[in-house]
């Protein structure tokens, strides 16, 4: 016997094709749109929204920022005060991952730029109620913020490790309240230096790779260039600290007067090194004895001509 | 009704080249197509409306506005590259989403609209699969829907079935007709595809040199003529004497015999003639214009 169809006694479902419909939401014009490539920006360079493999990198660039201060308040707590004068302090952060910074820089920043550019995504942008100086900027932020990030990180978990092992915490915090305003300032003035010289190597090639290697190299020949000039003009007592070379035990003057602290400005790499010790006050290499006004003008030098690049690079570029 | 866009005396050279000289024309609602062989003018034009160049001399206007002094106007305005323009790794859900927010949207309205799209140009089920994964046919789609994804009042688009296999190409003719005569979206198409036009668009502006040379609904460059097709098996040389002989100009072309400006007298002269002729005739009727004719006729040749 043939089964019963079954009977649908509930109340049952409609599809409608409402068709086209007409979008008369708000729009926020370029703000939004500076907005949405930050943020992508942002997402690109940690790797949000893709694959597992996106994320390895920076994720391992974050925990090696952080490696060392978590080494340092490990070795507080087992220690205690007596440590402090031996392990690097907020002054010294910066300068301890320097390297690893260029390196970030230098392989990650090229990600924000290039890919748009070889797929021609920027035809698509530049279309849009932005200008290219807005795509630009907007992107130098979202790399600048994960640079900041970085920066932070290893200085917030230094500087809480240095409260909490402290036998008198609040004392500490009265003693050294200064380092907080300073880490903030000395890491910005380093993030800003660390966005600006990768990202205007990356707007002139379409190539990750090559915007990689370039950076990688600049640095590696500034500091292998300098360094055997302050040599010589030194008599060989210069030395290299974390990949910088310091003046700590030179008597530069007394032999060739300013002229090894003035080659050493050319190791731009030292640049927001030495603008990390005129804000924690502590400028122990050869800008110590060059008037402040020079290093800070090396620095404005190696941070304001890479942004007037990528401004520049961007403004003449065409669809 | 204001026109879309407007171009009053628009010229560009670059150095000693004329891109475009004093063209002047104004886009309206509905579908144009701007038609033209390579170096015509057609990509400067769209590159003027869009902003990203200046005229050397002239103005071009959009929705009122002049594009190269804000860039406001954009927001309402979309483009379609003839060139390859997408990413490869990211989804096409998550890239049209990021665009209606470069356009403006927020990003609740932004993911409403991506869906929306979306399904209109037939993408809905591939939209969680990367772009670099779709055929160039689904990749042209997304070209399109990233054009049409904030809702723009015009959307200009460059060449879109450059590169497409027929079916393809029937397929994005269709979606830019239905865009443009259902959605409500306004169009202007540039081509070098006459067919490309005369499956979509209403009104053609054609450019030559950087000039226009003719402008018009579509339907009057497609409408019948006065000029006789008469086509015949045989005897054609027959039916040309017997014409002559009553003072009617036949030229053979094929099968075909074509007389210009065919009135009463002509058609009367033809009936006569292939009844004296005793040939087998095929098919006659007044010839139906294309847009071929607009450069066949064309002074300077295309």
């Amino acid at each position: 016997m043939a089964s019963e169809p079954p009977v649908t006694t509930g109340p049952q479902g409609e599809v409608f094709d409402l068709g086209y419909q007409r979008y008369d939401g708000p729009r926020e014009g370029r703000s939004r749109a500076r907005k949405a490539i930050y943020w992508d920006g942002v997402k690109l360079i940690l790797g949000i929204g893709r694959g597992p493999k996106s994320k390895i990198l920076p994720l391992l660039l974050f925990i090696s920022a952080m490696l060392p201060a978590v080494v340092f308040v490990i070795i507080l707590s087992f220690v205690g005060d007596a440590a402090e004068d031996f392990i690097p302090g907020p002054a010294d952060y910066n300068g301890l991952i320097s390297t690893l910074l260029i390196m970030f820089g230098a392989i990650m920043a090229p990600e924000l730029f290039t890919p748009d550019r070889k797929d021609r995504v920027l035809d698509l942008y530049l279309v849009r109620p932005i200008t290219s100086t807005d795509y630009a900027m907007a992107r130098v932020a979202a790399f600048m913020s994960i640079v900041l990030a970085l920066v932070y990180s290893g200085q917030i978990v230094l500087q809480a490790g240095l409260i909490l092992t402290a036998s008198e915490p609040w004392g500490y915090i009265k003693d050294n309240w200064a380092d907080i305003p300073r880490f903030l300032a000395a890491g910005f003035l380093v993030a800003l230096f660390i966005t600006a010289i990768p990202m205007a190597v990356a707007t002139f090639t379409n190539r990750r790779a090559y915007a990689s290697v370039f950076v990688i190299g600049l640095f590696t020949v500034a500091l292998a260039t300098v360094a055997p000039l302050v040599h010589e003009t030194c008599t060989g007592q210069a030395r290299t600290v974390s990949g910088q070379v310091t003046f700590e035990e030179l008597h530069c003057e007394s032999v060739v007067g300013d002229a090894a602290k003035y080659v050493n400005l050319l190791n731009f790499g030292g640049a927001p090194l030495f603008m990390n010790d005129l804000v924690f006050d502590v400028r122990g290499d050869s800008a110590r004895e060059l008037h402040d006004a020079i290093p800070i003008s090396a620095y404005a030098l190696y941070t304001a001509v890479p942004l007037a690049l990528i401004w520049w690079q961007y403004r003449r570029i065409r669809i | 009704m204001p026109p879309l866009l407007q171009a009053a005396g628009l010229t560009k050279h670059y150095g000693s080249t004329i891109a475009l000289e004093d063209a002047t024309f104004d886009v309206h609602e509905g579908v144009t197509g701007l038609l033209g062989p390579n170096g015509a003018g057609k990509s400067t034009a769209i590159k003027l409306f869009l902003g990203l160049i200046r005229p050397t001399s002239g103005s071009a206007e959009v929705l009122g506005t002049k594009p190269y002094e804000t860039v406001e106007g954009r927001a309402r305005l979309g483009y379609m590259p003839e060139h390859e323009c997408l990413p490869s790794s990211v989804t096409a859900s998550e890239f049209l989403m990021h665009m209606a927010q470069v356009s403006g949207l927020p990003p609740a309205h932004a993911r409403t609209r991506t869906a929306d799209i979306l399904r209109h140009v037939g993408l809905d089920e591939e939209r969680y699969r990367a772009i670099g994964e779709y055929s160039t046919g689904m990749r042209q789609r997304v070209k399109l829907a990233q054009a049409l994804v904030h809702d723009p009042v015009l959307v200009l688009l460059d060449e879109p079935t450059a590169g497409l296999d027929p079916g393809g190409r029937e397929e994005m003719l269709d979606l830019i007709s239905r865009t443009g005569h259902s959605f409500g979206i306004s169009i202007m198409l540039s081509t070098h595809l006459m067919g490309d036009i005369e499956r979509t668009a209403d009104r053609v502006i054609v450019l030559e040199g950087g000039r226009v040379a003719q402008e018009g609904p579509v339907s009057d460059f497609t409408k019948d003529t006065t000029t006789l097709l008469v086509e015949v098996d045989d005897h054609h040389d027959e039916i040309i004497t017997a014409l002559s002989a009553s003072g009617v100009t036949a030229i053979r072309r094929g099968q075909s015999l074509v007389i210009e400006d065919a009135g009463d007298a002509e058609l009367d002269a033809v009936r006569d003639a292939l009844a004296s002729s005793g040939a087998r005739l095929r098919r006659m009727a007044p010839h139906r214009g294309t847009l071929t004719d607009i450069f066949r006729d064309a002074p300077h040749g295309v």
